[in-house]
């Protein structure tokens, strides 16, 4: 796969730009509140696996083994539905506490990630614990 | 499934790696087959079956 040095160069970038980012907002004499700074981790955490992950497939590919195999298209899937599901739940969550978040950004930002947090969590628990005779 | 994976593997001096490499496949979706908690494609089934030559009932069992 031709994709994984340029994955892996910017993905790169983009985490170096968000901490610069991050680094600056708190330079500035901005102080963020719980929520941002959870949506700040959320960021970092989701950078940094996308990272790993993209490390990861670039050492197979080096080794002789294909980045993606039938297994693992069919975990994706399946991860994805899950995922999905699950988001439905975490945004009905959000618009019945709306009350305690600042904004409509915030709000919507934060939702956005946390769906990815949650894709990134159940694929990567499915990586590690799949049966096909049990889900 | 239960399979003859592991069993017919190591009896021919091969790892898990050289089987992989063999069938295209990565190393995990081994893993997963020896533990019987993937069920193969026809494909891949055929490819596994060839590299061990013997049919694919042989190889996979219900």
């Amino acid at each position: 796969m031709k994709y994984v040095k340029p994955a892996i160069a910017l993905v790169s970038l983009l985490v170096t730009l968000s901490i610069w980012g991050f680094i600056a907002v708190y330079r500035a004499g901005y102080e963020p509140n719980v929520l941002q700074t959870a949506i700040i981790a959320i960021i970092l955490i989701s950078g940094v696996y996308a990272f790993m992950v993209h490390m990861r497939r670039y050492r197979d590919e080096q080794q002789g083994f294909p980045p993606e195999d039938e297994l693992s298209n069919r975990i994706k899937y399946k991860a994805g539905y899950y995922a999905f599901i699950a988001s439905m739940y975490v945004w009905m969550l959000i618009f019945l506490f709306k009350a305690f978040i600042p904004d409509a950004e915030t709000m919507l930002g934060g939702g956005i990630l946390l769906s990815a947090f949650i894709s990134i969590a159940i694929r990567n628990y499915m990586t590690r614990n799949y049966d096909e005779n049990q889900n | 499934m239960k399979t003859r994976i592991k069993e017919l593997r190591t009896a021919r001096g091969m790892t898990q790696v050289d089987l992989a490499k063999e069938v295209g496949v990565r190393r995990e979706t081994i893993v997963f087959l020896e533990k019987g908690k993937y069920n193969p494609s026809l494909q891949l089934a055929h490819k596994i079956a060839s590299t061990f030559d013997m049919a694919i009932e042989d190889v996979f069992l219900l």
